[in-house]
């Protein structure tokens, strides 16, 4: 699909396909056109170009029914401040029909609002509140497929946790979930595909295994008793790039050294080998943050990378 | 219990009973309407609305009687002294054209602009609606309203009157009305405005839609309503004067000549059907295929 907003193009030729039961990442930069495109898929924002289908569907074929069983959320979600949470998922539910009244409880419950909370006014929820009440809003809608714009902002880590945890099994149970996200862990532990947006297109698409397989290498921040002597190591060993750390970065010193995990094992027992100690070792880019930033850095916002599953 | 202790309810592989077929849609745009309802009793505002709609004819009685003086300048002004009928009529002269516009651009003006406001056209348009039946359920909540409001200053406004005494009260032809047929009177001049303030109703709606801001919404409608009573004052022709959405909520002078009269009232009921269709119209138009932005 092709979306554009006065002079701006927010989505340009945008083509994606997403299967059912897998949890999708969607990546990219501020102003990529993640949001557009969950506003698009929710029928928010109407293409200027293109179809979009759920579940074989588009919207003309399937009428007001084409979000049944489509949950979720674009940007924080938004309630009533003046109505209680429980109130606020009355008010949805009315409008969803069915039993979805029935469900609010235990939406509640599992959502962590329930007491108290369940009986306060919007107005007076924290940013985590509000996104666990959009979850809870989502589960009374029974999901098929889950759409969720940084659905963890604003959560406590043990919320974050449960939340990626839920998102993994509601997946295992069938159900499709498509997650923008700026957080690179959270899309490589749970996703098992990924699109990364740049400049409204899609720089590259796929399984997440295939994304690694062409992404750069692994960057890591090591610190050693003998740096000079680990970067000479390093020149020796094939897949391994070592250069001395940027030294007015807060930490200061070491290396910044490009590796793969295997390489980098080999690396850091050459190292002891030859009686270099490794004071501290720290994973700064895993290859789909590499990746990330070479598709989505400045001058290569128009990068494009081709991936075969 | 946690987001992941349990699995989550399944779909069920149907599609929401409510949003197949016209019989669907019509239960689509109940099902929106009553939800506006829900909303509208959670504020304060409306509450208040309604309370001040019961009380308020009371109080008007109540400050009538603390003063010799009479609002000689509406019809039937001169009378409130001497028949409780005449209270509701002065009430309905004096304040017709511009208390009822305002009252129900207070819940037609906000309901579309409101959920730009707190940036909610997202919540609720990613449920099972479509846009039609958010967009007519909106409406009918407006109008229901609106009649709802009209109907509480109907009864209150004729059990006031009538608290303040049942003599007959001198009609606009100088002739004297009987208690009966005076109450019958009050009551039909009352619903008499309800065209109008249908019309009013549906200006309130088209400002909220185009203008997404509830302060145009509600504040644009009252100014519209007193913009067109200055130019009744105008030398207008009297196309022009019948044209006007203000021109019907006089309608009912007709009802209280001898003998009595109601073109007026039936040429207003084309007006404020016009105001109607062509307001609601482009409302629709607009709303039908905007963008939903994020909140401001």
């Amino acid at each position: 699909m092709t979306k554009w907003f006065g002079e701006t193009t927010a989505l340009d030729g945008v083509d994606l396909t997403v299967g059912g039961g897998d949890v999708h990442g969607l990546l990219g930069p501020n102003g990529a056109g993640k949001t557009t495109l969950l506003s698009a898929l929710f029928g928010l924002v109407l293409p200027d170009e293109g179809t979009i289908r759920l579940f074989g569907r588009t919207r003309a074929q399937a009428g007001a029914g084409w979000l049944d069983g489509v949950g979720g959320f674009v940007e924080t979600p938004r309630f009533y401040p003046y109505l209680s949470g429980r109130r606020n998922l009355a008010v949805l539910a009315g409008l969803d029909g069915g039993d979805a009244a029935s469900l609010i409880d235990s939406a509640l419950e599992r959502a962590g609002l329930d007491g108290p909370a369940a009986r306060q006014k919007v107005r007076g929820y924290s940013l985590g509140m509000r996104q666990r009440l959009g979850l809870a809003a989502a589960v009374i809608r029974r999901p098929r497929l889950l759409i969720l714009d940084e659905p963890a902002n604003g959560m406590d880590p043990a919320g974050i946790r449960d939340l990626r945890t839920a998102l993994r099994r509601v997946a295992a149970d069938g159900v499709t979930v498509i997650l923008s996200s700026h957080d690179m862990a959270q899309v490589e532990e749970i996703c098992d595909s990924a699109t990364i947006l740049s400049a409204g297109r899609v720089a590259v698409t796929g399984r997440l295994r295939a994304l690694r397989a062409v992404a750069p290498d692994s960057v890591w921040r090591m610190r050693t008793s003998d740096d000079g002597r680990a970067l000479g190591l390093a020149t020796e060993l094939a897949g391994v790039k070592a250069a001395a750390a940027d030294c007015s970065g807060l930490d200061g010193g070491g290396l910044v050294v490009h590796a793969a995990q295997g390489e980098m094992d080999g690396y850091v027992l050459a190292l002891g080998a030859a009686s270099v100690a490794v004071r501290g070792l720290e994973l700064d880019r895993t290859p789909l943050e590499a990746l990330f930033f070479q598709l989505t850095d400045g001058a290569a916002k128009t990068a494009h990378v081709e991936v075969h599953q | 219990m946690s987001l992941a202790a349990e699995p989550w309810p399944a779909y069920d592989g149907r599609d929401a009973p409510a949003t197949v077929g016209q019989r669907g849609r019509v239960a689509g745009t109940m099902a929106v309407w009553r939800v506006e309802l829900v909303k509208l009793s959670g504020k304060i505002l409306i509450r208040a609305i309604f309370m001040l709609s019961v009380i308020g004819p009371f109080l008007v009685v109540g400050f009538l009687n603390l003063q010799s003086a009479t609002p000689g300048d509406t019809p039937f002004g001169q009378w409130v002294h001497t028949s409780g009928f005449a209270i509701p009529m002065t009430i309905l002269g004096f304040g017709g054209q511009w208390i009822l516009p305002a009252l129900t651009g207070v819940v037609a003006g906000d309901i579309y602009s409101a959920e730009d406001h707190l940036g909610t056209w997202k919540t609720i348009l990613t449920r099972s609606r479509g846009r039609g039946q958010l967009f007519a359920g909106k409406f009918l909540a407006a109008a229901t309203f609106a009649v709802a409001v009209l109907l509480v200053l109907t009864v209150t406004d004729l059990a006031a009157g009538l608290a303040a005494g049942r003599s007959p009260v001198v009609g606009l032809s100088g002739q004297l009305v009987p208690a009966g047929h005076a109450t019958w009177l009050v009551a039909v001049s009352y619903l008499s405005d309800l065209p109008p303030l249908l019309g009013f109703t549906a200006l309130a709606v088209l400002l909220s839609v185009a203008s997404r801001n509830s302060v145009v919404g509600i504040g644009g409608t009252v100014v519209i309503g007193v913009a067109f009573q200055i130019v009744t004052l105008a030398n207008m022709p009297q196309w022009g004067q019948q044209a006007l959405l203000s021109t019907p909520f006089m309608a009912w002078h007709g009802f209280w000549g001898a003998p009595a009269f109601y073109g007026p009232f039936l040429w207003s009921l084309l007006t404020c059907a016009a105001w109607f269709v062509a307001c609601s119209a482009v409302a629709w138009l607009i709303f039908r295929s905007r963008t939903i932005e994020a909140a401001a």
